[in-house]
């Protein structure tokens, strides 16, 4: 089921600089543990409504270290919708979703997002909220005689959300 | 009163005041003291930014526990995707290495990360520190022989190994607090899937959306109620074009529970914002002309104590 190798090669050469790389994100390397007996797939509803989507062979392509047939432009990963089915039925407690998300850390790392996404993102790291406050929202809130939403502090969340300087914080 | 600190999230008090309202208006009423957290930021949701930088999502998370912990309270949510977020951070973070990694960044603000304050969805809250018995004496409007479907969504109850709220094979929290207004509640056959708002793709989303909404029809439910707005967004405007899309008819009104709950407490319908729905909740007019007729005066007030 695993696509794109090259099929004049007998063996899989795993790209360890890959796994290495996804180890590095919080829960990334939890995929180690996966032995490919597809409980997570039954009630993964990515999977029963997209005809690309399936978390065990996205773990089977990570333990293959074919992170680069995962890591592209149009990646299925954001097909997942994110409903953790599979982190509840997973013996191993590989927590596919999990690893997942780890892949889209790396997917950003290389500046791929989703327009979609992208723009939340920015919302969150320019105001600290995802939904943005306008006069609209405040007196809609004053109708329900709530107090107007104060600012976040972003000096605070800036220099929380700043890389660690020396690059050895990601988990 | 118990006192529980309120992270009241992006979502609901941006766009949907009325369930903030809601809240604010039902919890006094059940011995609940809402505390207000200062300087809360976004959790950050569990999709997007979580997706860019892992870390950097727990910094944050963690730094909107730590203003509980500062003021010494447990943390109540409102919406599933802050649950997630709050709920894992709190699990994530008592791995003492990762809490010292975390608390690294912490130090930036002067700030520190104890693990103390417990994290639960506002649903889980009154089940445990109420109580369904409480809740149903505090009904003044019995909401009899309604039909209420039920959303669980994501995150109240999965992971089950973090959240601990209920068997998530076979839950019935929502079930209960539904009953506890007098109402009946029924499970439609697709009860277990998600809202599918978080999957970044027209066709995953949308024909799962198709299936819910056939299921939730097929059991002519008067109303579907939920407990996160980002699934009360997929059922009301998800729901017209789901309808337009597949030229089927589906129009059962969702309703966030504690405003039902506001409702059957005494709040006038008029109060509750449901004219902002695209599809509204027009059949619990009659209970409102039943408990007129034998004259409930109630107020509608935020403070209500
Ligand atoms: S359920 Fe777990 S062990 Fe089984 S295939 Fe899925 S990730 Fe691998
Ligand atoms: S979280 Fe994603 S991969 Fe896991 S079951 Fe849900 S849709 Fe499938």
């Amino acid at each position: 089921m695993v696509q794109g190798r090259n099929n004049s090669q007998e063996t899989v050469r795993v790209d360890f600089r890959f796994r290495r790389e996804l180890a590095q994100k919080l829960e990334g390397n939890l995929a180690s543990f996966c032995y490919q007996c597809g409980a997570c797939v039954g009630d993964c509803p990515a999977t029963t409504y997209s005809g690309t989507f399936n978390p065990r062979e996205i773990m089977l392509k990570v333990l293959y270290g074919l992170g680069e047939e995962l890591l592209t432009e149009d990646s299925i990963l954001w097909q997942c919708t994110n409903c953790y089915n599979c982190h509840e039925r997973c013996p191993q407690e590989v927590k596919p979703v999990e690893v997942i998300i780890s892949l889209k850390n790396m997917l950003a790392d290389r500046g791929i997002i989703p327009p979609s996404a992208q723009k939340i993102i920015e919302t969150f790291e320019t105001t600290g909220r995802t939904t943005p406050i306008s006069s609209a929202v405040h007196k809609q809130r004053e109708r329900f005689g709530l107090p107007p939403l104060q600012p976040v502090p972003m000096d605070e969340i800036r220099a929380l959300i700043e890389p660690a300087s020396k690059g050895g914080d990601t988990a | 009163m118990k006192r529980f600190a309120f992270f009241p999230g992006c979502l609901i008090p941006a766009r949907h005041p009325a369930m903030e309202f809601a809240i604010r208006s039902t919890l006094p009423k059940l011995g609940i003291e809402i505390v207000d957290l200062e300087g809360a930021s976004c959790c950050p949701d569990p999709i997007y930014f979580k997706s860019k930088d892992k870390i950097s999502w727990l910094a944050v998370a963690a730094r909107n526990l730590c203003l509980a912990e500062d003021i010494g309270v447990d943390i109540f949510t409102n919406c599933s995707g802050c649950t997630a977020t709050l709920s894992e951070t709190y699990h994530l973070l008592q791995d003492l290495e990762l809490r010292a990694q975390v608390n690294e960044r912490l130090k930036r603000i002067g700030k520190e990360y104890r693990g103390t304050a417990r994290v639960r969805h506002i649903a889980t809250l009154v089940r445990d520190e109420v109580g369904y018995e409480v809740i149903r004496q505090s009904v003044v409007r019995p909401l009899e022989d309604l039909k209420v479907a039920i959303h669980y969504g994501c995150h109240l109850l999965k992971p089950s190994r973090i959240m601990q709220v209920d068997d998530p094979n076979n839950p019935t929290v929502l079930e209960h607090l539904v009953s506890a207004l007098g109402a009946n509640p029924v499970r439609h056959r697709n009860w277990y899937l998600c809202c599918g708002k978080a999957c970044q793709t027209e066709e995953v989303p949308l024909n799962m959306m198709h299936d819910l909404l056939g299921a939730v029809c097929s059991e002519h439910a008067d109303i579907l109620c939920l407990i996160c707005p980002t699934c009360y967004g997929q059922f009301d405007h998800g729901q017209m074009k789901v309808s337009r899309q597949f030229d089927e008819e589906f129009e059962t009104p969702p309703i966030y529970y504690f405003q039902l709950l506001a409702f059957a407490q005494g709040v006038p319908y008029d109060k509750l914002g449901f004219e902002r729905q695209r599809f509204k909740p027009e059949c619990l007019r009659r209970f409102e002309m039943a408990t007129a007729e034998t004259a409930a005066p109630s107020s509608g007030d935020v403070h209500t104590e």
